[in-house]
């Protein structure tokens, strides 16, 4: 465990120190370390799923803590939490499939499986009660721990039951946390080749002699762009310089190193050239349940123009990106404002910074956000690794990766009666 | 003239208004200079010595919608001259045309835009302007002499970064003000009542004509339902009519586009190869068309008009040349 949990701390230093640059690599590490939490969890017993799950949450909560605006990071603690529910989920019900064959009929508890005699019914009761289920009424009430129930259950078996139980539980034990690393090693896998699948899918969108329009710099875009050129679709490409980073400019450097025309234009001639332009692709921060986008600072202004040219507004994102939570208020809440001196030299304007008012408050304020907010009705398609979607639909894509009972990580505290 | 010529090329004179009246003052000088040479007459000889200086300051920078009518308002006062003024009298004659139209049209005009704009400014306004325009400027200073408790929010763009002077001048003069760059307008009309934009012209189908960015402006204000007021002399409407920005532009210095000053760690665009440089171009338009639908009112000399009036004075001013 130490050694786990200075692997911890050193990634929560880099996430609050914000050193870690863009999504995908934030995603990756938080994958791998909760992977190491994973295999360095001591496993009880009986509910072992309800064991590592506590785990992970507790990590989970203290990275999102540490920088709550990189959704990447509670995306995949999210994620890790499903897959860890759904392995416990599959080997229950193979668990239970198993038990049919076997036909030991002692009768300990009265449950209501009367009708089924050739079952256990304490196994089954135990098998039942250690799978995760939804919150019922009555759990959420009685705020009643899973794992305090079942030991008293087990313990009530009889010896013969006991041992194959327990030698049932101990190979279920070793294959829930090996099937749960697995899972964890295909999440890594995909985010890391999220980028290739992206791109596999230009070849459809991006047509010959068309006017490609972008701002700012991401990788994906990049990739995407490459990707059809290498099938020798030739086009002439638009990038706004995106300040006050002027990441447009390392844009349009990989570009034309690559051999694609480019065109580098200013932010604010973006609404004047969008009328020649065919398409705009941009990259994303994140995706929210509704399908809004949180997306580098001034999307939203291109995707209005883009809206009032009706021309097309593509977001390429990967499935790391997609976050379960629905955004309130999201220019403020999820966004984080950068250093001033980007905008203002500080020496430059020094005198100014003298003039205060009668209260000493100062004059004049600066603001530079790093992220907008677009939303889902300004998005004409989104490109995932799972191919291209409609923002209507990305809230039936998080019941595939993320269960309901994650949507809200924080530990219900201890409510006195 | 040469002087104000090397000024627009320098970019040290910049603005419609400040442009108008340096080369209008600098023509006045070319007149007063003038002396007929024999065998030509007055106005055909001065008319194309005009034409040569405009030639000059064409090269030195195009030439804006304003100092296109006010070349046409001179050229036709010339053209107006009764044969039988001696030359003397001519000169003093135009000169004086010409600085009544410098206080009419530009000097008591503001005037007149500076006390209608005031009335739609209340106290607790959050006010937006873009670049650096003088019209707004003079009415944000007037607003708080009058005693107007309002916020400003200044908002620029690479490469020009006019906005900076602009804040400069208001904080002096003890206005509170926020200073962002284009691409956080979002971020800001949030907060805003009212956005105040310049103009370089307006022409007739309602479309301004202004700073690169301004289209971006009033678009965003209109998305966030704010209006935004237009305040420009009526001497620069102009009777083309534009629906994009493309057909009709300036193109200012590529390379300003890759400079960014004050900030040595994003030169990325240094050092590029032949290959790389053959296939990258930089394109820095210096205005855009806002369309008509995106403004709520244009503030001018003639009264507080929508855009859609813009021919009815177009039309009507075009008669007042003759009347003077």
């Amino acid at each position: 465990m130490p050694d786990t949990q200075a692997l911890v701390n050193d990634f929560l230093n880099k996430l609050k120190k914000r050193k870690i640059e863009g999504s995908q690599a934030t995603a990756k590490q938080t994958a791998e370390l909760l992977r190491s939490v994973i295999s360095q969890t001591r496993m009880p017993y009986t509910n072992q799923a309800s064991a590592l799950i506590h785990s992970v949450k507790a990590v989970g909560e203290r990275l999102i803590a540490a920088n709550p605006v990189e959704l990447a990071v509670g995306n995949v603690v999210r994620r890790v939490l499903h897959i860890i529910r759904e392995e416990d989920l599959s080997l229950t019900t193979a668990a239970m499939a198993g038990l049919n064959l076997s036909a030991e009929s002692d009768d300990e508890d009265d449950t209501d499986r009367d009708n089924h005699p050739a079952l256990s019914a304490a196994a089954i009761a135990a098998a039942s009660r250690s799978t995760l289920r939804p919150p019922s009424l009555q759990t959420l009430l009685e705020d009643v721990p899973d794992s305090a129930a079942v030991p008293h259950t087990s313990s009530s078996g009889g010896d013969s039951e006991g041992k194959s139980k327990s030698a049932d539980k101990s190979s279920r034990s070793r294959k829930l946390k090996h099937d749960v690393i697995e899972a964890v090693n295909e999440l890594i896998q995909d985010i890391s080749t999220c980028r290739e699948l992206i791109a596999e899918q230009a070849v459809e969108h991006i047509h010959q002699n068309e006017v490609i329009l972008t701002l700012g710099s991401s990788r994906t875009v990049l990739e995407f762009l490459c990707a059809a050129k290498e099938k020798k679709r030739s086009f002439r490409v638009f990038v706004a310089e995106g300040a006050p980073r002027y990441q447009g400019h390392l844009l349009a450097k990989e570009l034309v190193t690559r051999g694609l025309q480019t065109t580098l234009i200013t932010d604010s001639a973006v609404f004047a050239m969008i009328s020649r332009v065919n398409m705009v692709i941009v990259g994303a921060h994140a995706v929210m349940a509704n399908g809004g986008v949180i997306a580098p600072v001034g999307l939203n202004m291109v995707a209005l123009a883009a809206q009032k040219h009706a021309v097309p507004f593509v977001v390429l994102a990967g499935s790391h990106k997609l976050c379960p939570l629905y955004p309130h208020h999201p220019e403020v809440l999820l966004n984080e404002l950068r250093s001033p001196s980007e905008l203002l030299d500080f020496g430059e304007f020094s005198d100014c910074l003298d003039f205060g008012s009668g209260i000493g408050a100062p004059l004049l304020h600066v603001v530079n956000p790093t992220f907008d907010y677009v939303p889902p009705k300004l998005v004409s398609l989104f490109i995932t690794d799972t191919g291209g979607h409609n923002p209507s639909y990305m809230y039936r894509l998080i019941a595939d990766y993320y269960s309901a009972d994650d949507l809200v990580l924080e530990r219900r505290t201890a409510s006195g009666n | 003239m040469n002087r104000v010529g090397l000024q627009y090329l320098a970019g040290d004179l910049s603005g419609g208004n400040a442009r108008c009246i340096a080369m209008l003052q600098a023509f006045q000088e070319a007149i007063r200079d003038y002396s007929t040479p024999p065998e030509k007459t007055l106005t055909r000889d001065l008319t194309s010595k005009i034409g040569g200086f405009v030639s000059f300051l064409i090269e030195c920078r195009p030439l804006s919608m304003s100092m296109g009518n006010a070349i046409r308002f001179l050229k036709s006062r010339i053209a107006r001259l009764p044969l039988t003024l001696s030359e003397s009298e001519a000169k003093t004659t135009l000169c004086s045309d010409i600085d009544r139209f410098i206080n009419e049209k530009i000097v008591l005009a503001d005037k007149v835009i500076l006390r209608h704009a005031a009335t739609k400014i209340r106290d607790g306004d959050v006010l937006l302007t873009y670049g650096s325009s003088c019209v707004v400027e003079m009415i944000l200073l007037y607003a708080h002499e009058l005693g107007k408790q309002f916020r400003v929010v200044v908002v620029d763009s690479h490469p020009m970064l006019e906005g900076q002077k602009l804040l400069r001048r208001l904080v002096v003069k003890g206005l509170s003000c926020t200073y962002t760059q284009l691409n956080a307008i979002s971020y800001v009309m949030h907060k805003v009542t009212r956005v105040f934009l310049g103009a370089s012209s307006i022409f007739s189908n309602g479309t301004v004509y202004s700073t690169v960015g301004t289209a971006s402006v009033a678009m965003v204000a209109h998305a966030f339902r704010v209006p935004v007021l237009v305040c420009c002399e009526a001497y620069k409407f102009h009777e083309r009519v534009q629906l994009d920005s493309i057909c009709f532009n300036e193109l200012g210095d590529p390379d300003a586009i890759s400079k960014v000053p004050g900030r040595v760690d994003v030169n990325y665009l240094d050092n590029l190869t032949d290959k790389q440089k053959e296939n990258l171009e930089l394109l820095n338009l210096k205005y855009d068309a806002t369309p008509s639908d995106y403004i709520s009112v244009i503030v001018t000399d003639y009264g507080m008009i929508p855009p859609t009036s813009v021919p009815v004075i177009v039309r009507g001013y075009r008669k007042e040349y003759l009347l003077i």
